[in-house]
């Protein structure tokens, strides 16, 4: 199988990952429900992380790192701290629908700040133009479908003059791009675990400035004779037993991470992704998504094939044992500003793990499926 | 000996005092407070030895921690708050 879906998940992880759950699995308990050894083993994994995402983060209090279920439970938070009902708020043309249906369902107006695919500069017109008066700001790091990168310190830039907190969505950043939170001076950042962290599914992160609303309440291990969530970091927003088999792996991955560099990871990525266009646009009928300037775009590379459905390469990919993703990536908003909501595309999205081999051999079966179909 | 029990307001501020505490060479002992001592319910305190609590108040404070309620365990097992 040559697995090239990072963009959803990253299913090849460092064999430390599989080690450190293994372990949590055997010796740890739930982190706060006791004074015993594995409740403890289980609290020291648990800051661990939390000190090892704040590092790679450029955060000083591990305190404000929030274990969630994903980024989708991160960006609720988020936007449920932030947002109500017919609040203006400013979104990039790229966000996911983990970031429009919160939206959606509170009722705030969303002003999108539409711009062309890898073309920073009208990406800061965009937002620049709309961000007075705006409640709050929310921008993808990264778009999942196409892999461009937004001028994120721009737009936070923007979002400090017009006094707009800014939620970041690096779902697609994180471990592949440098991040500086703090000086960003964004509000929010979510990211899942299980992505460029390398981490298991069922992890995901929100790093906070300030505080936030709980959308869970329950127990916590702190405060237990008190009906409200405590009011500090970061038990008010982490009610339930945690995932701490998760969260030792996840450990594992921000560490495999810091290890190698993100920067790194990125060149990596990059030279694969690279090497995937230049491969694809030789075939007839194929238009792929990349950046002429190379340092607007990660490791995710989308294409699509004239006359032919995306999920139908997909499909046939599958079974020819490479494994993409195809269709609009729950990610309409990015599809209707790039113009490809009709037909969605096919992307592929490389990790650390990847290689020059199985770039060469997908490209070969890709070629030989569109004939074919 | 006579111990000093630092409380703590969550686990995580407990472990992240009881690190810096590691980290200046004072031993440090992460438990859970008393509940006779714990009015919120369910809080996490340091405990450290008579002799070092000023060493260990100061290099809590340099670490930007806030200072909290303390209380001194008598010899019959009592716990009394330490007026500052």
């Amino acid at each position: 199988m040559i697995y090239l879906d990072n963009a959803a998940t990253s299913l090849l992880k460092p064999k430390s990952i599989e080690a450190a759950m293994m372990r949590a699995m055997a010796t740890m308990a739930s982190p706060g429900r006791g004074g015993h050894k594995p409740a403890m083993l289980a609290a020291d994994t648990a800051l661990d992380c939390r000190q090892a995402v704040s590092r790679l983060f450029g955060m000083s209090d591990p305190e404000k790192v929030i274990f969630t279920l994903n980024a989708t439970h991160a960006l609720n938070i988020a936007i449920y701290s932030l947002v109500k009902n017919r609040d203006r708020v400013v979104i990039s043309g790229y966000e996911h629908n983990a970031v429009t249906k919160p939206l959606h369902a509170i009722g705030a107006r969303v002003a999108v700040a539409s711009s062309p695919l890898f073309d920073p500069v009208a990406a800061l017109e965009a937002f620049e133009s709309r961000l007075l008066g705006a409640k709050a700001a929310i921008c993808c790091h990264v778009s999942n479908v196409f892999g461009y990168i937004l001028p994120l310190e721009e737009i936070a830039g923007l979002c400090r003059y017009y006094g707009v907190p800014l939620i970041v969505d690096a779902s697609q950043s994180a471990g592949v791009l440098d991040i500086d939170f703090s000086g960003l001076g964004a509000e929010f950042m979510a990211m899942p675990g299980h992505k460029g962290l390398l981490g298991p599914q069922g992890t995901g992160i929100l790093l906070c400035r300030n505080s936030a609303e709980p959308i869970l309440h329950g127990g916590t291990g702190s405060n237990s004779a008190i009906p409200d969530m405590p009011d500090f970091l970061p038990d008010r927003l982490e009610a339930g037993t945690h995932n701490i088999t998760g969260i030792a792996g996840l450990l594992a991955g921000v560490r495999f991470v810091m290890r190698q560099t993100p920067a790194a990871i990125l060149e990596h990525e990059r030279r694969l992704c690279g090497l995937m266009a230049d491969r694809l646009e030789r075939i007839p009928g194929v238009r792929v998504y990349r950046a002429v300037n190379p340092e607007h775009q990660t490791g995710v590379l989308s294409v699509t094939v004239d006359g032919i459905s995306c999920e139908a390469i997909a499909e046939a990919l599958g079974a020819r044992d490479v494994a993409v993703r195809a269709g609009l990536h729950c990610s309409p908003t990015a599809h209707r500003t790039a113009g490809t909501l009709e037909t969605g595309t096919v992307r592929f999205s490389f990790s650390p793990f990847n290689t020059i081999a199985d770039v060469e051999k997908a490209a070969k079966i890709f070629g030989s499926v569109i004939k074919n179909l | 000996m006579l111990h000093y029990y630092i409380m703590c307001r969550s686990l995580t501020y407990a472990q992240r005092a009881a690190r810096v505490l590691e980290r200046s060479g004072i031993t440090a002992i992460l438990t859970r407070a008393p509940r006779s001592i714990s009015y919120e319910g369910c809080l996490y305190c340091i405990k450290v030895s008579e002799k070092r609590l000023s060493e260990a108040l100061r290099a809590l404070k340099k670490a930007g921690f806030n200072s909290s309620r303390i209380y001194v365990k008598g010899p019959e097992g009592s716990l009394t708050e330490v007026k500052r």
